[in-house]
Protein backbone atom coordinates (compact mmCIF):
# COMPACT_ATOMS: atom_id res chain seq x y z
CA UNK A 1 0.00 0.00 0.00
CA UNK A 2 3.17 2.24 0.62
CA UNK A 3 3.22 4.66 -2.41
CA UNK A 4 6.47 6.33 -1.12
CA UNK A 5 9.21 4.43 -0.73
CA UNK A 6 11.12 4.76 2.78
CA UNK A 7 14.14 6.09 2.55
CA UNK A 8 13.73 8.40 0.13
CA UNK A 9 15.56 11.91 0.58
CA UNK A 10 12.93 14.47 0.04
CA UNK A 11 14.40 15.90 -2.71
CA UNK A 12 15.20 12.56 -5.22
CA UNK A 13 11.26 11.63 -6.39
CA UNK A 14 11.57 10.79 -9.59
CA UNK A 15 10.06 13.12 -11.95
CA UNK A 16 6.41 11.47 -13.12
CA UNK A 17 6.06 14.52 -15.16
CA UNK A 18 8.61 13.91 -17.82
CA UNK A 19 5.87 12.04 -20.97
CA UNK A 20 4.02 15.15 -20.08
CA UNK A 21 6.92 17.42 -20.96
CA UNK A 22 7.60 15.34 -24.35
CA UNK A 23 3.60 15.59 -24.84
CA UNK A 24 3.83 19.27 -24.63
CA UNK A 25 6.74 19.72 -26.34
CA UNK A 26 5.83 17.75 -29.34
CA UNK A 27 2.44 19.28 -29.57
CA UNK A 28 4.57 23.07 -29.43
CA UNK A 29 2.82 23.86 -26.31
CA UNK A 30 6.47 24.08 -24.42
CA UNK A 31 9.12 26.41 -25.13
CA UNK A 32 11.92 24.70 -26.83
CA UNK A 33 14.25 26.44 -23.99
CA UNK A 34 11.53 25.64 -20.96
CA UNK A 35 13.02 23.75 -18.08
CA UNK A 36 11.50 20.28 -18.24
CA UNK A 37 7.58 19.90 -16.26
CA UNK A 38 8.12 19.15 -12.51
CA UNK A 39 5.10 19.89 -11.27
CA UNK A 40 1.31 20.45 -12.41
CA UNK A 41 -0.77 22.71 -10.79
CA UNK A 42 -4.48 22.25 -11.59
CA UNK A 43 -6.70 25.08 -10.21
CA UNK A 44 -10.59 23.82 -9.42
CA UNK A 45 -13.02 26.19 -8.56
CA UNK A 46 -16.27 25.07 -6.88
CA UNK A 47 -18.62 27.73 -8.35
CA UNK A 48 -21.38 26.40 -4.97
CA UNK A 49 -23.87 28.97 -6.05
CA UNK A 50 -27.31 29.09 -4.44
CA UNK A 51 -26.99 25.59 -5.17
CA UNK A 52 -26.14 24.96 -1.20
CA UNK A 53 -28.65 27.32 0.24
CA UNK A 54 -31.21 26.09 -1.83
CA UNK A 55 -29.99 22.32 -1.15
CA UNK A 56 -30.53 22.94 2.59
CA UNK A 57 -34.02 23.84 2.15
CA UNK A 58 -32.77 27.69 2.83
CA UNK A 59 -34.35 30.70 0.36
CA UNK A 60 -31.73 32.07 -1.37
CA UNK A 61 -32.21 35.36 -0.30
CA UNK A 62 -31.60 38.21 2.35
CA UNK A 63 -28.91 36.28 4.87
CA UNK A 64 -28.86 33.12 2.47
CA UNK A 65 -26.84 34.47 -0.28
CA UNK A 66 -22.99 33.29 -0.13
CA UNK A 67 -24.24 31.01 -2.64
CA UNK A 68 -25.10 34.49 -4.71
CA UNK A 69 -21.94 35.89 -4.40
CA UNK A 70 -20.10 33.78 -6.30
CA UNK A 71 -23.19 33.90 -9.28
CA UNK A 72 -22.88 37.75 -8.75
CA UNK A 73 -19.39 38.62 -7.88
CA UNK A 74 -16.74 35.91 -6.90
CA UNK A 75 -16.94 34.15 -10.92
CA UNK A 76 -16.28 37.05 -12.78
CA UNK A 77 -13.46 37.77 -9.75
CA UNK A 78 -11.79 34.42 -10.30
CA UNK A 79 -12.28 34.85 -14.25
CA UNK A 80 -10.55 37.95 -14.43
CA UNK A 81 -7.57 36.63 -12.13
CA UNK A 82 -7.09 33.38 -13.89
CA UNK A 83 -7.28 35.05 -17.36
CA UNK A 84 -4.53 38.03 -16.51
CA UNK A 85 -2.17 34.59 -15.37
CA UNK A 86 -3.27 32.74 -18.87
CA UNK A 87 -4.38 30.12 -16.69
CA UNK A 88 -6.92 27.16 -17.51
CA UNK A 89 -8.65 26.07 -14.96
CA UNK A 90 -11.71 23.64 -13.64
CA UNK A 91 -14.84 24.85 -12.35
CA UNK A 92 -17.05 22.38 -10.62
CA UNK A 93 -21.01 23.18 -11.07
CA UNK A 94 -24.23 22.22 -9.54
CA UNK A 95 -26.62 21.09 -12.05
CA UNK A 96 -29.04 23.70 -9.82
CA UNK A 97 -26.60 26.47 -10.75
CA UNK A 98 -26.25 25.92 -14.47
CA UNK A 99 -30.46 25.65 -14.66
CA UNK A 100 -30.62 28.90 -13.31
CA UNK A 101 -27.70 30.81 -14.16
CA UNK A 102 -26.84 29.49 -17.39
CA UNK A 103 -24.94 32.71 -18.56
CA UNK A 104 -22.40 32.71 -15.64
CA UNK A 105 -21.66 29.14 -16.48
CA UNK A 106 -20.93 30.05 -20.58
CA UNK A 107 -18.83 32.92 -19.74
CA UNK A 108 -16.41 30.46 -17.96
CA UNK A 109 -16.33 28.13 -20.81
CA UNK A 110 -15.72 31.06 -23.43
CA UNK A 111 -12.98 31.89 -21.41
CA UNK A 112 -11.81 28.89 -22.19
CA UNK A 113 -12.18 26.73 -18.88
CA UNK A 114 -13.44 23.33 -17.95
CA UNK A 115 -17.11 22.73 -16.56
CA UNK A 116 -17.27 19.51 -14.62
CA UNK A 117 -19.97 18.09 -12.50
CA UNK A 118 -20.88 18.84 -8.66
CA UNK A 119 -24.01 17.30 -7.39
CA UNK A 120 -27.32 19.07 -8.27
CA UNK A 121 -27.82 21.04 -4.72
CA UNK A 122 -24.73 19.90 -3.21
CA UNK A 123 -25.94 17.04 -1.85
CA UNK A 124 -23.88 16.98 1.23
CA UNK A 125 -25.80 13.79 2.54
CA UNK A 126 -26.49 10.13 1.50
CA UNK A 127 -28.75 10.06 -1.66
CA UNK A 128 -28.98 6.22 -1.27
CA UNK A 129 -31.15 4.43 -4.20
CA UNK A 130 -31.75 8.42 -5.54
CA UNK A 131 -27.98 8.91 -6.48
CA UNK A 132 -27.42 7.75 -9.74
CA UNK A 133 -30.62 9.70 -11.59
CA UNK A 134 -29.18 12.51 -9.43
CA UNK A 135 -25.70 12.23 -11.26
CA UNK A 136 -27.46 11.76 -14.51
CA UNK A 137 -29.83 14.89 -13.68
CA UNK A 138 -27.12 17.39 -13.04
CA UNK A 139 -25.36 15.50 -16.44
CA UNK A 140 -27.87 16.64 -18.96
CA UNK A 141 -28.62 19.94 -17.69
CA UNK A 142 -25.19 20.83 -18.05
CA UNK A 143 -25.35 19.06 -21.62
CA UNK A 144 -28.47 20.97 -22.48
CA UNK A 145 -27.69 24.05 -20.82
CA UNK A 146 -23.84 24.86 -21.86
CA UNK A 147 -23.43 22.24 -24.63
CA UNK A 148 -20.92 20.55 -23.38
CA UNK A 149 -20.50 17.17 -22.18
CA UNK A 150 -18.35 16.64 -18.43
CA UNK A 151 -15.83 14.04 -18.37
CA UNK A 152 -14.95 14.99 -14.13
CA UNK A 153 -17.05 15.07 -11.35
CA UNK A 154 -16.00 16.15 -7.58
CA UNK A 155 -18.09 14.88 -4.94
CA UNK A 156 -19.54 18.53 -2.95
CA UNK A 157 -18.80 17.76 0.90
CA UNK A 158 -16.32 14.83 -0.42
CA UNK A 159 -19.52 12.27 0.34
CA UNK A 160 -19.43 9.26 -1.94
CA UNK A 161 -20.87 5.84 -1.94
CA UNK A 162 -20.55 2.32 -3.67
CA UNK A 163 -22.80 3.40 -6.38
CA UNK A 164 -21.26 6.76 -7.05
CA UNK A 165 -18.12 5.37 -9.51
CA UNK A 166 -20.22 2.68 -11.62
CA UNK A 167 -23.06 5.56 -11.93
CA UNK A 168 -20.25 8.08 -13.24
CA UNK A 169 -18.42 5.90 -15.63
CA UNK A 170 -21.51 4.79 -16.70
CA UNK A 171 -22.05 8.13 -18.09
CA UNK A 172 -18.73 8.22 -19.78
CA UNK A 173 -16.67 10.05 -17.17
CA UNK A 174 -13.27 9.87 -17.17
CA UNK A 175 -11.76 11.15 -13.20
CA UNK A 176 -13.34 11.79 -10.16
CA UNK A 177 -11.81 14.38 -8.10
CA UNK A 178 -12.82 13.46 -4.27
CA UNK A 179 -10.13 10.63 -2.82
CA UNK A 180 -7.51 12.38 -0.45
CA UNK A 181 -5.62 9.40 -0.21
CA UNK A 182 -2.49 10.23 -1.98
CA UNK A 183 -0.32 13.07 -3.94
CA UNK A 184 -0.73 11.90 -7.00
CA UNK A 185 -3.43 10.79 -9.54
CA UNK A 186 -4.19 6.81 -9.93
CA UNK A 187 -6.23 4.86 -10.98
CA UNK A 188 -8.90 2.74 -8.97
CA UNK A 189 -8.43 -0.72 -8.59
CA UNK A 190 -10.48 -2.48 -11.44
CA UNK A 191 -11.82 -6.36 -10.44
CA UNK A 192 -10.68 -8.46 -13.32
CA UNK A 193 -8.06 -5.59 -14.43
CA UNK A 194 -11.04 -3.55 -16.67
CA UNK A 195 -9.91 -0.88 -19.44
CA UNK A 196 -7.77 2.11 -17.92
CA UNK A 197 -10.65 4.24 -18.63
CA UNK A 198 -11.08 6.29 -15.72
CA UNK A 199 -8.65 7.63 -12.88
CA UNK A 200 -8.34 9.64 -10.05
CA UNK A 201 -7.06 13.10 -9.19
CA UNK A 202 -6.94 13.39 -5.77
CA UNK A 203 -8.05 16.69 -4.22
CA UNK A 204 -6.30 18.17 -0.72
CA UNK A 205 -9.08 19.60 1.00
CA UNK A 206 -6.91 20.13 4.48
CA UNK A 207 -4.53 22.51 2.69
CA UNK A 208 -4.40 23.68 -0.69
CA UNK A 209 -8.12 24.21 0.12
CA UNK A 210 -9.76 27.81 0.71
CA UNK A 211 -12.63 26.88 2.99
CA UNK A 212 -11.27 24.69 5.73
CA UNK A 213 -8.95 27.72 6.61
CA UNK A 214 -10.90 30.43 6.39
CA UNK A 215 -14.63 28.50 7.73
CA UNK A 216 -12.92 26.10 10.03
CA UNK A 217 -9.62 27.63 10.86
CA UNK A 218 -10.48 31.16 10.72
CA UNK A 219 -7.07 32.14 9.05
CA UNK A 220 -6.56 35.57 7.50
CA UNK A 221 -6.26 35.50 3.54
CA UNK A 222 -2.20 35.79 4.37
CA UNK A 223 -1.80 33.05 6.31
CA UNK A 224 -4.02 31.09 4.03
CA UNK A 225 -1.63 32.26 1.19
CA UNK A 226 1.52 30.92 3.08
CA UNK A 227 0.11 27.67 3.71
CA UNK A 228 -0.57 27.29 0.16
CA UNK A 229 2.71 28.26 -0.81
CA UNK A 230 4.30 26.51 1.55
CA UNK A 231 2.70 22.73 0.40
CA UNK A 232 3.31 23.86 -3.33
CA UNK A 233 6.62 23.89 -2.22
CA UNK A 234 6.88 20.61 -0.67
CA UNK A 235 4.80 19.19 -3.31
CA UNK A 236 7.15 20.06 -6.08
CA UNK A 237 9.90 18.37 -4.48
CA UNK A 238 7.82 15.29 -4.29
CA UNK A 239 5.05 13.81 -6.66
CA UNK A 240 4.65 17.34 -8.20
CA UNK A 241 0.44 17.17 -8.59
CA UNK A 242 -0.93 20.36 -6.87
CA UNK A 243 -4.61 20.50 -6.48
CA UNK A 244 -5.58 23.86 -5.48
CA UNK A 245 -9.56 24.38 -4.53
CA UNK A 246 -11.09 27.60 -4.25
CA UNK A 247 -14.71 28.50 -3.80
CA UNK A 248 -15.56 32.04 -5.03
CA UNK A 249 -18.45 32.22 -2.52
CA UNK A 250 -18.94 34.43 -0.04
CA UNK A 251 -18.77 33.53 3.83
CA UNK A 252 -15.93 31.02 3.55
CA UNK A 253 -14.85 31.48 0.21
CA UNK A 254 -12.22 32.62 -1.92
CA UNK A 255 -14.99 35.67 -3.64
CA UNK A 256 -14.34 38.30 -1.96
CA UNK A 257 -11.44 41.20 -2.70
CA UNK A 258 -9.36 39.95 0.27
CA UNK A 259 -9.35 36.60 -0.60
CA UNK A 260 -9.55 36.83 -3.75
CA UNK A 261 -6.19 39.25 -3.56
CA UNK A 262 -4.53 35.93 -2.08
CA UNK A 263 -5.49 33.79 -4.81
CA UNK A 264 -4.38 36.26 -7.27
CA UNK A 265 -0.99 36.39 -5.07
CA UNK A 266 -0.46 32.59 -5.11
CA UNK A 267 -1.08 32.19 -8.83
CA UNK A 268 1.18 35.19 -9.37
CA UNK A 269 3.86 32.95 -7.36
CA UNK A 270 3.56 29.63 -8.89
CA UNK A 271 3.08 31.81 -12.54
CA UNK A 272 6.97 32.62 -12.51
CA UNK A 273 8.09 28.72 -11.99
CA UNK A 274 9.27 27.87 -15.06
CA UNK A 275 9.02 23.66 -14.48
CA UNK A 276 5.31 24.08 -13.61
CA UNK A 277 2.85 23.45 -16.19
CA UNK A 278 -0.48 24.34 -15.57
CA UNK A 279 -3.66 22.35 -16.66
CA UNK A 280 -7.36 21.46 -15.94
CA UNK A 281 -8.27 18.18 -14.74
CA UNK A 282 -9.78 17.01 -17.59
CA UNK A 283 -6.28 17.42 -19.97
CA UNK A 284 -4.44 15.86 -16.66
CA UNK A 285 -6.76 12.70 -17.10
CA UNK A 286 -6.56 12.67 -20.84
CA UNK A 287 -2.71 13.00 -20.17
CA UNK A 288 -2.70 10.10 -17.23
CA UNK A 289 -5.43 7.93 -18.88
CA UNK A 290 -2.68 7.83 -22.22
CA UNK A 291 0.25 6.06 -19.86
CA UNK A 292 -1.80 4.25 -17.83
CA UNK A 293 0.89 2.13 -16.36
CA UNK A 294 2.40 4.81 -15.00
CA UNK A 295 -0.45 5.65 -12.96
CA UNK A 296 -1.08 2.32 -11.60
CA UNK A 297 -1.22 1.27 -7.58
CA UNK A 298 1.31 -0.96 -5.89
CA UNK B 1 21.63 12.27 26.98
CA UNK B 2 20.76 15.22 28.51
CA UNK B 3 19.29 14.57 32.01
CA UNK B 4 17.35 17.20 32.95
CA UNK B 5 15.12 17.85 29.81
CA UNK B 6 13.51 14.94 28.07
CA UNK B 7 11.52 15.14 25.15
CA UNK B 8 9.48 11.78 24.46
CA UNK B 9 8.01 11.85 20.37
CA UNK B 10 5.00 9.59 20.14
CA UNK B 11 3.24 8.65 17.13
CA UNK B 12 -0.25 7.12 16.98
CA UNK B 13 -0.34 5.33 13.90
CA UNK B 14 -3.30 5.70 12.83
CA UNK B 15 -4.86 5.16 9.10
CA UNK B 16 -8.70 3.63 8.05
CA UNK B 17 -8.88 1.99 11.27
CA UNK B 18 -10.88 4.87 13.63
CA UNK B 19 -13.03 4.74 10.34
CA UNK B 20 -13.46 1.20 9.74
CA UNK B 21 -14.00 0.66 13.60
CA UNK B 22 -17.81 2.18 12.96
CA UNK B 23 -18.77 1.25 9.46
CA UNK B 24 -17.16 -1.54 6.91
CA UNK B 25 -14.40 -0.31 5.00
CA UNK B 26 -15.58 -1.12 1.97
CA UNK B 27 -18.05 2.09 2.52
CA UNK B 28 -14.91 4.30 3.26
CA UNK B 29 -14.58 6.98 0.39
CA UNK B 30 -13.84 10.17 -0.29
CA UNK B 31 -14.49 12.17 3.25
CA UNK B 32 -14.18 9.13 5.20
CA UNK B 33 -11.30 7.53 3.59
CA UNK B 34 -8.80 10.87 4.60
CA UNK B 35 -7.01 7.92 6.75
CA UNK B 36 -5.85 6.20 4.14
CA UNK B 37 -3.45 9.22 3.13
CA UNK B 38 -1.14 7.03 6.25
CA UNK B 39 -1.20 4.29 3.97
CA UNK B 40 -0.25 6.49 0.73
CA UNK B 41 2.92 7.82 2.22
CA UNK B 42 2.50 9.89 5.58
CA UNK B 43 3.55 7.09 7.66
CA UNK B 44 6.53 6.52 5.37
CA UNK B 45 7.38 10.07 5.18
CA UNK B 46 6.72 10.52 8.64
CA UNK B 47 9.98 7.20 9.23
CA UNK B 48 11.80 9.36 6.91
CA UNK B 49 11.14 12.62 8.99
CA UNK B 50 12.36 10.80 11.95
CA UNK B 51 15.13 9.07 10.08
CA UNK B 52 16.75 12.61 8.98
CA UNK B 53 16.67 14.24 12.33
CA UNK B 54 18.16 11.31 14.17
CA UNK B 55 15.40 10.42 16.63
CA UNK B 56 13.94 7.93 18.02
CA UNK B 57 10.45 7.89 18.91
CA UNK B 58 7.49 5.66 20.12
CA UNK B 59 4.80 4.14 17.96
CA UNK B 60 1.62 3.04 19.32
CA UNK B 61 0.33 0.34 17.05
CA UNK B 62 -3.16 -0.39 17.01
CA UNK B 63 -3.37 -4.47 16.02
CA UNK B 64 -5.35 -3.45 12.99
CA UNK B 65 -2.66 -1.17 11.75
CA UNK B 66 0.06 -3.06 12.94
CA UNK B 67 -0.90 -5.86 11.04
CA UNK B 68 -1.79 -3.40 7.37
CA UNK B 69 1.98 -1.77 7.61
CA UNK B 70 4.22 -4.63 8.70
CA UNK B 71 7.16 -3.51 6.77
CA UNK B 72 6.78 -0.33 7.96
CA UNK B 73 6.73 -1.27 11.60
CA UNK B 74 9.51 -3.92 10.88
CA UNK B 75 11.38 -0.28 9.58
CA UNK B 76 10.41 0.88 12.54
CA UNK B 77 12.42 -1.50 14.48
CA UNK B 78 15.27 -1.23 12.65
CA UNK B 79 15.65 2.70 12.61
CA UNK B 80 15.52 1.90 16.31
CA UNK B 81 11.63 3.08 17.21
CA UNK B 82 9.85 1.74 20.11
CA UNK B 83 6.86 -0.50 19.24
CA UNK B 84 4.00 0.53 21.96
CA UNK B 85 0.63 -1.12 21.99
CA UNK B 86 -2.51 1.11 21.04
CA UNK B 87 -5.23 -2.05 21.34
CA UNK B 88 -6.90 -3.88 18.91
CA UNK B 89 -9.10 -2.34 16.54
CA UNK B 90 -10.02 1.70 17.86
CA UNK B 91 -13.15 -0.34 20.28
CA UNK B 92 -14.31 1.28 22.78
CA UNK B 93 -13.27 -0.26 26.01
CA UNK B 94 -16.12 0.40 28.33
CA UNK B 95 -18.29 -1.35 25.50
CA UNK B 96 -16.52 -4.53 26.12
CA UNK B 97 -17.43 -5.28 29.47
CA UNK B 98 -15.72 -8.54 30.43
CA UNK B 99 -14.11 -8.75 27.82
CA UNK B 100 -12.13 -5.99 28.29
CA UNK B 101 -9.09 -8.18 29.52
CA UNK B 102 -9.39 -10.34 26.59
CA UNK B 103 -8.87 -7.63 24.33
CA UNK B 104 -6.17 -6.16 25.87
CA UNK B 105 -4.22 -9.48 26.39
CA UNK B 106 -5.12 -10.33 22.74
CA UNK B 107 -3.72 -7.06 21.19
CA UNK B 108 -0.38 -6.89 23.16
CA UNK B 109 0.55 -10.75 22.26
CA UNK B 110 -0.50 -9.91 18.52
CA UNK B 111 1.67 -6.83 18.39
CA UNK B 112 4.31 -9.06 20.36
CA UNK B 113 4.15 -11.81 17.61
CA UNK B 114 4.33 -9.03 14.95
CA UNK B 115 7.77 -7.27 16.64
CA UNK B 116 8.99 -10.31 18.59
CA UNK B 117 9.36 -8.93 21.89
CA UNK B 118 6.59 -7.85 24.63
CA UNK B 119 5.50 -4.24 24.56
CA UNK B 120 6.11 -2.18 27.69
CA UNK B 121 3.50 0.52 27.16
CA UNK B 122 0.25 1.31 26.26
CA UNK B 123 -1.98 4.60 25.24
CA UNK B 124 -5.21 4.57 24.33
CA UNK B 125 -7.21 7.66 23.52
CA UNK B 126 -10.03 5.93 21.15
CA UNK B 127 -11.99 5.79 23.92
CA UNK B 128 -12.70 6.40 28.16
CA UNK B 129 -10.52 4.22 29.94
CA UNK B 130 -12.99 1.73 32.94
CA UNK B 131 -12.12 1.30 36.57
CA UNK B 132 -10.55 -1.72 35.32
CA UNK B 133 -7.80 -0.25 32.69
CA UNK B 134 -5.10 0.36 34.67
CA UNK B 135 -4.71 -2.81 36.98
CA UNK B 136 -5.25 -4.91 33.55
CA UNK B 137 -2.48 -3.45 32.27
CA UNK B 138 -1.20 -3.89 35.36
CA UNK B 139 -2.02 -7.80 35.32
CA UNK B 140 -0.29 -7.78 31.39
CA UNK B 141 3.04 -6.49 32.59
CA UNK B 142 3.04 -3.41 31.36
CA UNK B 143 5.50 -0.77 32.81
CA UNK B 144 4.24 2.46 31.72
CA UNK B 145 0.79 3.78 30.32
CA UNK B 146 0.20 7.13 28.37
CA UNK B 147 -2.96 8.18 27.54
CA UNK B 148 -3.48 10.80 30.32
CA UNK B 149 -3.29 14.71 30.15
CA UNK B 150 -2.92 15.02 33.98
CA UNK B 151 0.10 16.36 34.26
CA UNK B 152 3.53 17.81 33.15
CA UNK B 153 5.90 15.29 34.32
CA UNK B 154 5.76 11.31 34.71
CA UNK B 155 4.18 10.34 37.92
CA UNK B 156 3.57 6.78 39.53
CA UNK B 157 -0.09 4.76 38.89
CA UNK B 158 0.45 3.25 42.32
CA UNK B 159 -3.01 4.87 43.19
CA UNK B 160 -4.48 4.15 39.95
CA UNK B 161 -4.42 0.37 40.21
CA UNK B 162 -0.93 -0.07 38.83
CA UNK B 163 1.72 -0.39 41.58
CA UNK B 164 5.15 0.08 39.77
CA UNK B 165 3.87 1.36 36.89
CA UNK B 166 4.66 5.03 35.48
CA UNK B 167 1.79 7.43 33.86
CA UNK B 168 3.93 9.37 30.89
CA UNK B 169 1.52 12.15 30.30
CA UNK B 170 0.87 13.61 26.65
CA UNK B 171 -0.21 17.16 26.27
CA UNK B 172 -3.11 18.34 23.97
CA UNK B 173 -1.14 21.78 23.00
CA UNK B 174 1.47 19.44 21.59
CA UNK B 175 -0.01 17.34 19.57
CA UNK B 176 -0.66 17.86 15.78
CA UNK B 177 -4.25 16.60 15.53
CA UNK B 178 -5.12 19.71 18.48
CA UNK B 179 -4.71 21.98 15.77
CA UNK B 180 -5.18 20.53 12.40
CA UNK B 181 -8.61 19.51 13.33
CA UNK B 182 -9.56 23.03 13.68
CA UNK B 183 -7.78 23.38 10.24
CA UNK B 184 -5.33 25.91 11.02
CA UNK B 185 -2.09 26.48 9.02
CA UNK B 186 0.59 24.69 9.66
CA UNK B 187 2.33 28.04 10.57
CA UNK B 188 -0.68 28.68 13.38
CA UNK B 189 0.01 24.90 14.34
CA UNK B 190 3.85 24.97 14.76
CA UNK B 191 3.16 28.55 16.77
CA UNK B 192 1.11 26.39 19.21
CA UNK B 193 3.65 24.06 19.30
CA UNK B 194 6.71 26.42 19.95
CA UNK B 195 4.37 28.13 23.21
CA UNK B 196 3.01 24.72 24.55
CA UNK B 197 6.85 22.78 24.05
CA UNK B 198 8.76 25.84 25.34
CA UNK B 199 6.62 26.55 28.32
CA UNK B 200 6.56 22.55 29.12
CA UNK B 201 10.51 22.11 28.86
CA UNK B 202 10.81 25.21 31.56
CA UNK B 203 8.42 24.17 33.74
CA UNK B 204 9.05 19.89 34.40
CA UNK B 205 11.75 19.40 32.11
CA UNK B 206 9.05 17.42 30.31
CA UNK B 207 7.57 17.52 26.72
CA UNK B 208 5.83 14.33 24.77
CA UNK B 209 4.84 15.14 21.44
CA UNK B 210 2.20 13.67 19.55
CA UNK B 211 2.06 13.19 16.17
CA UNK B 212 -0.27 11.33 13.88
CA UNK B 213 0.97 9.87 10.13
CA UNK B 214 -2.83 11.06 8.26
CA UNK B 215 -2.69 14.44 6.24
CA UNK B 216 -6.18 15.35 7.23
CA UNK B 217 -5.38 15.69 11.25
CA UNK B 218 -1.94 14.78 11.32
CA UNK B 219 1.52 15.30 9.73
CA UNK B 220 1.94 13.09 6.92
CA UNK B 221 2.07 15.89 4.63
CA UNK B 222 5.44 16.32 3.52
CA UNK B 223 5.13 20.61 4.23
CA UNK B 224 3.93 19.62 7.68
CA UNK B 225 6.87 17.49 8.45
CA UNK B 226 9.15 20.07 7.91
CA UNK B 227 7.53 22.61 10.55
CA UNK B 228 7.59 19.46 12.86
CA UNK B 229 11.66 19.04 12.18
CA UNK B 230 11.77 22.88 12.84
CA UNK B 231 10.12 21.92 16.19
CA UNK B 232 12.42 18.94 16.72
CA UNK B 233 15.67 21.17 15.96
CA UNK B 234 14.39 24.08 18.46
CA UNK B 235 14.26 21.93 21.18
CA UNK B 236 17.20 20.28 20.78
CA UNK B 237 18.59 23.82 20.36
CA UNK B 238 17.43 24.65 23.45
CA UNK B 239 19.19 21.34 24.87
CA UNK B 240 16.64 18.49 25.28
CA UNK B 241 17.63 15.01 24.51
CA UNK B 242 14.66 12.76 22.87
CA UNK B 243 14.35 9.08 24.58
CA UNK B 244 11.50 6.55 24.13
CA UNK B 245 8.95 6.30 26.64
CA UNK B 246 10.27 2.72 27.48
CA UNK B 247 13.67 4.34 28.26
CA UNK B 248 12.31 7.43 30.25
CA UNK B 249 9.81 5.07 32.22
CA UNK B 250 12.85 2.34 33.54
CA UNK B 251 14.46 5.55 35.17
CA UNK B 252 11.55 6.69 36.77
CA UNK B 253 10.88 3.19 37.81
CA UNK B 254 14.95 3.12 38.95
CA UNK B 255 14.60 6.07 40.75
CA UNK B 256 10.67 6.11 42.27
Amino acid sequence: MQRIPYGVPPDACPNPWLPLDRELRAQGLRAPDAAPVRAVLCVTVHVDGPAVEVGRKQFPAGPHTAGRYAIRRGVPRHLEILARHGMPATFFACGYDVEHYPAVFRDILAAGHEIAAHGYLHEAWDLGEDEPALLEKTHRIIQRELGVTPVGWCSPSGRKSHRTLPALRRLGYRYDASEKDQDRPYLPASPGGAAADFIMLPNNTVSLDDYPFYFTGHSLAAEAYDNWVQEFEALRRAEGYVHLTVHPKAGGGSGTPARAAALDRFLAYVAVQPDVHVMTLEALARHCLAHPDSWRNA
Amino acid sequence: MSADKAVLVTLNVQGIGPEAAAQPESSLHGRDAHGRYAYGGGLARVLDMLRRQGVRATLFWPVFEAERCRDLLEQSLRDGHEAASQGNAFEDLAALGDREGEMLERARDRLAGLTGSIPRGFRYTSSAFTPDTVPLLHRLGYRYDSSAIDDDAPYPLDDDGGPGMVELPWSEGLCDATHFSRRVTQDRAYAHWVEQGDALLAADGYACLTLHPRADNGVGRAARLRKVEQLLERFRAAGAGFMTCAELAARHAHSG
